[in-house]
Protein backbone atom coordinates (compact mmCIF):
# COMPACT_ATOMS: atom_id res chain seq x y z
CA UNK A 1 0.00 0.00 0.00
CA UNK A 2 1.23 3.59 -0.25
CA UNK A 3 1.99 5.41 2.50
CA UNK A 4 2.32 9.18 2.59
CA UNK A 5 4.33 12.07 4.25
CA UNK A 6 2.64 15.62 4.49
CA UNK A 7 5.96 17.64 3.98
CA UNK A 8 4.89 20.98 4.93
CA UNK A 9 2.05 22.83 7.52
CA UNK A 10 0.71 25.77 6.95
CA UNK A 11 0.79 27.89 3.74
CA UNK A 12 2.97 25.19 1.08
CA UNK A 13 2.13 21.59 2.04
CA UNK A 14 2.69 18.90 -0.42
CA UNK A 15 2.44 15.41 -0.38
CA UNK A 16 5.32 12.89 -0.71
CA UNK A 17 3.57 9.68 -2.16
CA UNK A 18 5.32 5.86 -1.34
CA UNK A 19 4.21 3.38 -3.91
CA UNK A 20 4.98 -0.17 -3.69
CA UNK A 21 6.11 -2.32 -6.31
CA UNK A 22 3.56 -1.49 -9.79
CA UNK A 23 1.02 0.13 -7.31
CA UNK A 24 -0.43 2.63 -9.23
CA UNK A 25 -1.24 6.21 -8.38
CA UNK A 26 -3.55 8.46 -10.00
CA UNK A 27 -3.07 12.43 -10.27
CA UNK A 28 -4.84 15.70 -11.87
CA UNK A 29 -1.98 15.98 -14.68
CA UNK A 30 0.59 18.73 -13.30
CA UNK A 31 -0.04 18.10 -9.67
CA UNK A 32 3.54 16.28 -9.61
CA UNK A 33 6.53 17.59 -9.05
CA UNK A 34 9.31 15.28 -8.14
CA UNK A 35 9.35 11.85 -8.63
CA UNK A 36 11.91 8.94 -8.20
CA UNK A 37 13.51 7.53 -11.36
CA UNK A 38 11.72 4.44 -11.82
CA UNK A 39 8.25 5.65 -11.96
CA UNK A 40 6.55 5.63 -15.28
CA UNK A 41 3.87 8.34 -16.13
CA UNK A 42 0.73 7.34 -18.40
CA UNK A 43 -1.34 9.97 -19.08
CA UNK A 44 -4.50 9.58 -19.86
CA UNK A 45 -8.14 10.84 -19.96
CA UNK A 46 -9.87 7.98 -17.91
CA UNK A 47 -9.08 6.88 -14.03
CA UNK A 48 -10.11 3.40 -13.11
CA UNK A 49 -13.76 2.13 -14.60
CA UNK A 50 -14.49 6.11 -15.68
CA UNK A 51 -12.95 6.30 -19.10
CA UNK A 52 -12.72 7.87 -22.83
CA UNK A 53 -12.58 10.96 -24.28
CA UNK A 54 -16.18 12.21 -22.40
CA UNK A 55 -15.30 12.09 -19.20
CA UNK A 56 -12.97 14.06 -20.39
CA UNK A 57 -14.62 16.31 -21.77
CA UNK A 58 -16.92 16.22 -18.89
CA UNK A 59 -14.35 17.34 -16.47
CA UNK A 60 -13.56 20.25 -18.62
CA UNK A 61 -17.12 21.53 -18.08
CA UNK A 62 -17.24 21.04 -14.12
CA UNK A 63 -14.15 23.40 -14.32
CA UNK A 64 -10.98 20.50 -13.71
CA UNK A 65 -8.29 19.11 -15.20
CA UNK A 66 -8.95 17.17 -18.72
CA UNK A 67 -6.45 14.89 -17.94
CA UNK A 68 -5.23 12.45 -15.48
CA UNK A 69 -2.17 11.20 -14.85
CA UNK A 70 -0.95 7.65 -13.69
CA UNK A 71 2.33 7.15 -12.09
CA UNK A 72 3.54 3.34 -11.59
CA UNK A 73 7.28 1.73 -10.60
CA UNK A 74 8.32 0.14 -13.16
CA UNK A 75 11.30 -1.91 -11.99
CA UNK A 76 9.70 -3.79 -9.25
CA UNK A 77 10.39 -1.80 -6.21
CA UNK A 78 9.03 1.04 -4.87
CA UNK A 79 8.97 4.56 -6.23
CA UNK A 80 8.55 7.99 -4.84
CA UNK A 81 6.10 10.92 -6.32
CA UNK A 82 5.92 14.40 -5.19
CA UNK A 83 2.61 16.01 -5.62
CA UNK A 84 1.55 19.53 -4.80
CA UNK A 85 -1.42 21.58 -5.68
CA UNK A 86 -1.28 25.54 -7.48
CA UNK A 87 -3.16 27.59 -4.73
CA UNK A 88 -0.46 28.15 -0.98
CA UNK A 89 -2.39 26.00 1.57
CA UNK A 90 -2.44 23.02 3.38
CA UNK A 91 -3.40 19.30 1.81
CA UNK A 92 -4.54 16.37 3.53
CA UNK A 93 -5.23 12.54 3.29
CA UNK A 94 -8.57 11.27 3.53
CA UNK A 95 -8.98 7.70 3.78
CA UNK A 96 -12.46 6.26 2.00
CA UNK A 97 -12.95 3.21 3.90
CA UNK A 98 -15.38 2.02 0.72
CA UNK A 99 -18.93 2.59 3.01
CA UNK A 100 -19.74 6.11 1.63
CA UNK A 101 -18.88 7.64 -1.33
CA UNK A 102 -17.05 11.35 -0.93
CA UNK A 103 -17.95 14.33 -2.92
CA UNK A 104 -14.92 16.41 -3.61
CA UNK A 105 -14.46 19.38 -4.87
CA UNK A 106 -13.10 19.86 -7.87
CA UNK A 107 -10.75 22.17 -7.18
CA UNK A 108 -9.00 20.48 -4.05
CA UNK A 109 -8.71 17.19 -5.71
CA UNK A 110 -4.83 16.28 -5.73
CA UNK A 111 -4.40 12.33 -6.50
CA UNK A 112 -6.29 9.11 -5.04
CA UNK A 113 -5.12 5.20 -5.18
CA UNK A 114 -5.67 3.25 -7.85
CA UNK A 115 -8.61 1.49 -6.45
CA UNK A 116 -10.86 4.84 -6.28
CA UNK A 117 -13.48 5.51 -9.17
CA UNK A 118 -13.76 8.81 -10.24
CA UNK A 119 -16.47 10.47 -11.54
CA UNK A 120 -18.35 13.88 -12.40
CA UNK A 121 -21.12 14.63 -10.46
CA UNK A 122 -22.97 17.88 -11.96
CA UNK A 123 -25.33 19.69 -9.44
CA UNK A 124 -28.18 19.64 -12.47
CA UNK A 125 -30.91 21.94 -12.32
CA UNK A 126 -30.44 22.79 -8.31
CA UNK A 127 -26.52 24.77 -9.71
CA UNK A 128 -28.55 26.40 -12.15
CA UNK A 129 -31.35 27.56 -9.98
CA UNK A 130 -28.68 28.37 -7.56
CA UNK A 131 -27.03 30.67 -10.67
CA UNK A 132 -23.52 28.97 -9.76
CA UNK A 133 -22.39 25.86 -11.67
CA UNK A 134 -21.79 23.08 -8.92
CA UNK A 135 -20.22 20.01 -9.45
CA UNK A 136 -18.32 17.55 -7.26
CA UNK A 137 -15.71 14.88 -8.15
CA UNK A 138 -17.33 11.23 -6.97
CA UNK A 139 -14.71 9.34 -5.77
CA UNK A 140 -16.06 5.45 -5.07
CA UNK A 141 -14.47 2.61 -3.25
CA UNK A 142 -11.95 2.01 -0.77
CA UNK A 143 -8.67 3.84 -0.77
CA UNK A 144 -6.85 7.14 -0.06
CA UNK A 145 -8.00 10.20 -1.30
CA UNK A 146 -5.85 13.23 -1.39
CA UNK A 147 -6.90 16.84 -1.29
CA UNK A 148 -5.64 20.70 -0.89
CA UNK A 149 -7.39 23.94 0.27
CA UNK A 150 -6.32 27.59 0.17
CA UNK A 151 -5.53 28.17 3.46
CA UNK A 152 -6.39 25.69 6.09
CA UNK A 153 -8.11 22.44 5.98
CA UNK A 154 -10.53 21.23 8.86
CA UNK A 155 -12.34 18.61 9.34
CA UNK A 156 -15.68 18.63 10.61
CA UNK A 157 -17.44 15.55 12.36
CA UNK A 158 -21.12 16.61 10.73
CA UNK A 159 -23.41 15.49 13.64
CA UNK A 160 -26.61 17.83 13.15
CA UNK A 161 -26.92 20.48 10.64
CA UNK A 162 -24.04 22.71 9.42
CA UNK A 163 -24.24 25.14 6.25
CA UNK A 164 -21.08 25.69 4.38
CA UNK A 165 -20.90 28.40 1.85
CA UNK A 166 -19.47 26.69 -1.34
CA UNK A 167 -16.04 27.95 -1.64
CA UNK A 168 -15.10 26.69 1.56
CA UNK A 169 -16.08 22.88 1.04
CA UNK A 170 -13.36 20.76 0.27
CA UNK A 171 -14.92 17.45 0.45
CA UNK A 172 -17.37 15.73 2.34
CA UNK A 173 -18.59 11.91 2.79
CA UNK A 174 -22.04 11.15 1.19
CA UNK A 175 -23.87 9.96 4.36
CA UNK A 176 -24.54 13.53 4.91
CA UNK A 177 -27.71 14.91 3.11
CA UNK A 178 -27.20 18.29 1.42
CA UNK A 179 -29.55 20.53 -0.71
CA UNK A 180 -27.79 24.03 -2.09
CA UNK A 181 -29.44 27.21 -0.94
CA UNK A 182 -28.85 30.70 0.43
CA UNK A 183 -27.42 31.51 3.59
CA UNK A 184 -29.99 32.10 6.57
CA UNK A 185 -33.04 31.37 4.94
CA UNK A 186 -34.33 34.24 2.85
CA UNK A 187 -33.09 34.64 -0.88
CA UNK A 188 -33.54 38.26 -0.17
CA UNK A 189 -31.54 38.99 3.01
CA UNK A 190 -29.05 36.72 1.78
CA UNK A 191 -28.35 38.14 -1.28
CA UNK A 192 -28.31 41.62 -0.21
CA UNK A 193 -25.72 40.80 2.73
CA UNK A 194 -23.68 39.58 -0.44
CA UNK A 195 -23.76 35.72 0.58
CA UNK A 196 -23.16 33.46 -1.56
CA UNK A 197 -25.04 29.94 -2.45
CA UNK A 198 -24.55 27.56 0.48
CA UNK A 199 -24.73 23.58 1.08
CA UNK A 200 -26.93 22.64 3.80
CA UNK A 201 -25.83 19.55 5.50
CA UNK A 202 -27.57 17.39 7.75
CA UNK A 203 -27.01 13.67 9.28
CA UNK A 204 -24.26 12.06 10.50
CA UNK A 205 -20.74 11.94 8.47
CA UNK A 206 -17.15 13.99 7.41
CA UNK A 207 -16.63 17.23 6.12
CA UNK A 208 -13.61 19.10 5.59
CA UNK A 209 -13.77 22.73 4.87
CA UNK A 210 -10.99 24.90 3.93
CA UNK A 211 -10.64 28.37 5.52
CA UNK A 212 -10.42 30.54 2.70
CA UNK A 213 -12.67 30.88 -0.64
CA UNK A 214 -10.32 30.83 -3.84
CA UNK A 215 -13.10 32.84 -6.27
CA UNK A 216 -13.36 35.55 -3.81
CA UNK A 217 -9.17 35.98 -3.42
CA UNK A 218 -9.03 35.44 -7.47
CA UNK A 219 -11.71 38.07 -8.11
CA UNK A 220 -10.10 40.78 -5.32
CA UNK A 221 -6.74 40.28 -7.15
CA UNK A 222 -8.52 40.13 -10.82
CA UNK A 223 -10.55 43.09 -10.15
CA UNK A 224 -7.17 45.23 -9.47
CA UNK A 225 -5.47 43.95 -13.45
CA UNK A 226 -6.22 45.44 -16.40
CA UNK A 227 -8.44 43.47 -18.64
CA UNK A 228 -6.74 41.21 -21.08
CA UNK A 229 -5.85 42.12 -24.45
CA UNK A 230 -7.62 39.54 -27.09
CA UNK B 1 -19.69 36.15 22.99
CA UNK B 2 -16.91 33.82 22.83
CA UNK B 3 -14.92 34.41 19.72
CA UNK B 4 -11.46 32.44 18.32
CA UNK B 5 -9.24 33.50 15.57
CA UNK B 6 -7.13 30.53 14.00
CA UNK B 7 -5.10 30.66 11.63
CA UNK B 8 -3.17 33.86 12.16
CA UNK B 9 -0.79 35.35 10.58
CA UNK B 10 -1.39 33.24 6.90
CA UNK B 11 -5.06 32.45 6.78
CA UNK B 12 -6.81 34.19 9.86
CA UNK B 13 -10.64 32.84 10.30
CA UNK B 14 -12.85 34.17 13.00
CA UNK B 15 -15.23 31.39 15.39
CA UNK B 16 -17.75 33.46 17.03
CA UNK B 17 -20.14 31.36 19.44
CA UNK B 18 -23.23 33.29 19.28
CA UNK B 19 -25.87 32.41 22.45
CA UNK B 20 -29.62 33.11 22.10
CA UNK B 21 -30.91 36.85 21.32
CA UNK B 22 -26.95 37.89 20.37
CA UNK B 23 -25.93 38.86 17.05
CA UNK B 24 -23.14 39.30 15.03
CA UNK B 25 -22.40 42.15 12.53
CA UNK B 26 -19.87 41.10 9.21
CA UNK B 27 -18.64 41.71 6.12
CA UNK B 28 -20.90 40.99 3.21
CA UNK B 29 -19.95 37.27 1.98
CA UNK B 30 -17.70 36.79 4.89
CA UNK B 31 -19.60 33.90 6.32
CA UNK B 32 -17.72 30.77 5.33
CA UNK B 33 -19.81 27.89 7.92
CA UNK B 34 -21.73 28.17 10.29
CA UNK B 35 -23.93 25.92 12.46
CA UNK B 36 -27.91 24.89 10.81
CA UNK B 37 -30.78 27.46 11.59
CA UNK B 38 -28.66 30.40 11.68
CA UNK B 39 -30.15 33.85 10.44
CA UNK B 40 -28.61 36.46 8.00
CA UNK B 41 -30.03 39.93 7.13
CA UNK B 42 -28.71 42.58 5.59
CA UNK B 43 -27.69 45.93 7.57
CA UNK B 44 -27.03 49.21 5.62
CA UNK B 45 -23.08 50.02 6.04
CA UNK B 46 -23.42 53.92 7.84
CA UNK B 47 -26.40 55.18 6.53
CA UNK B 48 -28.00 55.44 3.29
CA UNK B 49 -26.62 57.84 1.40
CA UNK B 50 -23.11 57.41 2.95
CA UNK B 51 -23.22 53.99 1.57
CA UNK B 52 -24.92 54.91 -1.75
CA UNK B 53 -21.90 57.05 -2.39
CA UNK B 54 -19.35 54.10 -1.38
CA UNK B 55 -20.89 51.83 -3.79
CA UNK B 56 -20.79 54.44 -6.98
CA UNK B 57 -17.32 55.40 -5.76
CA UNK B 58 -15.72 52.90 -4.40
CA UNK B 59 -17.60 49.68 -5.58
CA UNK B 60 -17.87 48.39 -2.20
CA UNK B 61 -20.74 46.37 -0.79
CA UNK B 62 -23.96 48.52 0.38
CA UNK B 63 -24.83 46.16 3.13
CA UNK B 64 -23.05 44.46 6.05
CA UNK B 65 -24.45 40.64 7.42
CA UNK B 66 -26.25 40.88 10.65
CA UNK B 67 -26.29 37.32 12.10
CA UNK B 68 -28.52 35.47 15.06
CA UNK B 69 -29.09 32.20 15.67
CA UNK B 70 -32.68 31.39 17.03
CA UNK B 71 -30.78 27.95 19.42
CA UNK B 72 -27.28 29.40 19.82
CA UNK B 73 -24.76 28.23 17.29
CA UNK B 74 -20.91 28.79 15.99
CA UNK B 75 -20.23 31.16 13.10
CA UNK B 76 -16.92 30.85 11.00
CA UNK B 77 -15.52 33.69 8.66
CA UNK B 78 -12.81 34.33 6.61
CA UNK B 79 -11.80 37.59 4.87
CA UNK B 80 -11.51 37.20 1.08
CA UNK B 81 -7.66 37.89 0.94
CA UNK B 82 -5.18 35.40 3.29
CA UNK B 83 -4.01 37.32 6.07
CA UNK B 84 -4.17 38.01 9.61
CA UNK B 85 -7.28 38.79 11.75
CA UNK B 86 -7.08 41.34 14.35
CA UNK B 87 -9.03 41.97 17.68
CA UNK B 88 -9.65 45.68 19.20
CA UNK B 89 -12.24 46.18 22.46
CA UNK B 90 -13.57 49.48 22.08
CA UNK B 91 -14.54 51.12 24.85
CA UNK B 92 -15.90 54.26 23.79
CA UNK B 93 -12.85 55.22 21.69
CA UNK B 94 -13.25 55.21 18.03
CA UNK B 95 -10.86 53.43 15.33
CA UNK B 96 -10.32 54.49 11.92
CA UNK B 97 -10.18 51.56 9.07
CA UNK B 98 -9.52 51.78 5.41
CA UNK B 99 -11.84 50.64 3.13
CA UNK B 100 -11.61 46.60 2.97
CA UNK B 101 -10.05 46.48 6.10
CA UNK B 102 -13.26 46.34 8.06
CA UNK B 103 -14.22 42.11 8.95
CA UNK B 104 -16.81 42.03 11.85
CA UNK B 105 -18.02 43.40 14.98
CA UNK B 106 -20.64 42.90 17.65
CA UNK B 107 -23.82 44.87 17.58
CA UNK B 108 -22.60 47.57 20.16
CA UNK B 109 -19.73 49.23 17.71
CA UNK B 110 -20.99 52.04 15.36
CA UNK B 111 -19.78 52.06 11.68
CA UNK B 112 -19.95 55.42 10.22
CA UNK B 113 -18.67 55.90 6.59
CA UNK B 114 -16.25 58.70 6.93
CA UNK B 115 -15.29 60.80 3.55
CA UNK B 116 -11.10 61.12 3.72
CA UNK B 117 -11.24 64.32 1.99
CA UNK B 118 -8.60 65.04 -0.97
CA UNK B 119 -6.07 63.80 0.62
CA UNK B 120 -7.16 60.03 1.10
CA UNK B 121 -7.76 60.12 -2.77
CA UNK B 122 -3.71 59.88 -2.85
CA UNK B 123 -3.37 57.96 -0.29
CA UNK B 124 -4.21 54.87 -2.11
CA UNK B 125 -6.42 53.60 0.45
CA UNK B 126 -9.95 54.79 -1.40
CA UNK B 127 -11.30 57.98 -0.70
CA UNK B 128 -13.54 56.77 2.42
CA UNK B 129 -12.82 55.43 5.51
CA UNK B 130 -14.78 53.30 8.01
CA UNK B 131 -14.79 54.86 11.83
CA UNK B 132 -15.90 52.61 14.40
CA UNK B 133 -16.58 53.64 17.76
CA UNK B 134 -18.71 52.91 20.54
CA UNK B 135 -18.57 49.61 23.06
CA UNK B 136 -18.03 46.04 22.15
CA UNK B 137 -15.45 44.09 19.77
CA UNK B 138 -14.04 45.18 16.71
CA UNK B 139 -12.13 42.69 14.08
CA UNK B 140 -10.34 43.87 11.14
CA UNK B 141 -8.34 42.28 8.62
CA UNK B 142 -4.80 42.35 6.47
CA UNK B 143 -3.65 40.96 3.45
CA UNK B 144 -0.29 40.26 4.66
CA UNK B 145 0.94 39.73 8.52
CA UNK B 146 -0.42 42.60 10.94
CA UNK B 147 2.35 45.33 12.65
CA UNK B 148 1.06 47.32 15.15
CA UNK B 149 2.87 50.17 16.32
CA UNK B 150 2.37 53.23 18.97
CA UNK B 151 3.09 56.30 17.18
CA UNK B 152 5.14 59.39 18.99
CA UNK B 153 5.67 62.18 17.04
CA UNK B 154 5.71 61.42 13.36
CA UNK B 155 6.13 58.04 11.78
CA UNK B 156 6.08 57.57 7.67
CA UNK B 157 3.97 54.41 6.02
CA UNK B 158 3.90 54.07 2.29
CA UNK B 159 0.29 54.37 1.35
CA UNK B 160 -1.49 51.17 1.19
CA UNK B 161 0.08 49.81 3.70
CA UNK B 162 -1.96 51.52 6.38
CA UNK B 163 -4.67 49.45 7.87
CA UNK B 164 -6.43 51.19 10.77
CA UNK B 165 -5.34 54.19 13.23
CA UNK B 166 -6.66 55.93 16.12
CA UNK B 167 -8.25 59.39 14.94
CA UNK B 168 -5.50 61.05 17.64
CA UNK B 169 -3.17 60.35 15.36
CA UNK B 170 -3.02 63.21 11.89
CA UNK B 171 -1.59 62.58 8.52
CA UNK B 172 -0.42 64.38 5.27
CA UNK B 173 0.40 62.96 2.11
CA UNK B 174 4.18 63.79 1.06
CA UNK B 175 6.66 62.01 -1.00
CA UNK B 176 9.51 59.72 0.31
CA UNK B 177 11.89 62.26 0.01
CA UNK B 178 12.73 64.63 -2.26
CA UNK B 179 11.39 64.54 -6.16
CA UNK B 180 13.88 62.31 -7.52
CA UNK B 181 13.61 60.12 -4.87
CA UNK B 182 9.71 60.11 -5.25
CA UNK B 183 10.01 59.08 -8.82
CA UNK B 184 12.71 56.77 -8.95
CA UNK B 185 12.56 54.73 -5.88
CA UNK B 186 9.34 52.77 -6.10
CA UNK B 187 8.02 54.13 -2.89
CA UNK B 188 5.72 56.77 -4.38
CA UNK B 189 3.68 58.26 -2.16
CA UNK B 190 3.48 58.55 1.83
CA UNK B 191 1.68 59.02 4.51
CA UNK B 192 3.15 60.99 7.07
CA UNK B 193 1.23 60.59 10.28
CA UNK B 194 1.77 62.69 13.60
CA UNK B 195 0.28 62.86 17.11
CA UNK B 196 0.14 59.94 19.09
CA UNK B 197 -1.60 56.81 18.87
CA UNK B 198 -1.59 53.21 17.78
CA UNK B 199 -1.42 52.31 14.03
CA UNK B 200 -1.84 49.05 12.51
CA UNK B 201 -0.15 48.07 9.04
CA UNK B 202 0.11 45.33 6.96
CA UNK B 203 3.19 44.08 5.37
CA UNK B 204 1.82 43.14 1.89
CA UNK B 205 -0.60 45.14 -0.65
CA UNK B 206 -3.08 43.34 -2.93
CA UNK B 207 -2.65 46.20 -5.85
CA UNK B 208 1.38 45.51 -5.95
CA UNK B 209 0.38 41.95 -6.37
CA UNK B 210 -1.70 42.23 -9.30
CA UNK B 211 0.44 45.05 -10.96
CA UNK B 212 3.50 42.68 -10.89
CA UNK B 213 1.34 39.57 -11.87
CA UNK B 214 -0.30 41.92 -15.24
CA UNK B 215 2.60 41.24 -17.33
CA UNK B 216 2.03 37.89 -17.14
CA UNK B 217 -1.70 38.05 -17.94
Amino acid sequence: MASYTISQKGSYGSVLVELAPAEGFISEAGAMFRASANIDIDVTTRSRGSGGLMSGVKRLLAGESFFFSTYRSIDGRRGEIGLAPTLAGEVAVIECSGTNRWLCAGGSYLGSTEGLRLDTQFQGLRGVFSGESLSFMAVEGQGDLLVSAFGSIREIEVDGELTVDTGHVVAFEESLDYTLGRAGGSWIQSMLASEGVVLNFSGHGRLYVQSHNPDEFGSSLGGLMPPRES
Amino acid sequence: MDYTIDGNPDYGHLTVRLELGESFIAEGGAMSWMSGGAEVKARLLGGFLRALVRKVTGGESLFVGEYSHPMGGEVTFSPSVPGAISHRSLTGDSLLLTGGSFMACSPGINLRTAFGGLRSMFSGEGMFLIECSGFGDLFFNTYGAMIEREVEGSFTVDTGHVVAWEPSLDYTIRGMGGLKSTLLSGEGLAMRFSGSGKIYLQTRTLPSLASWLTPFG
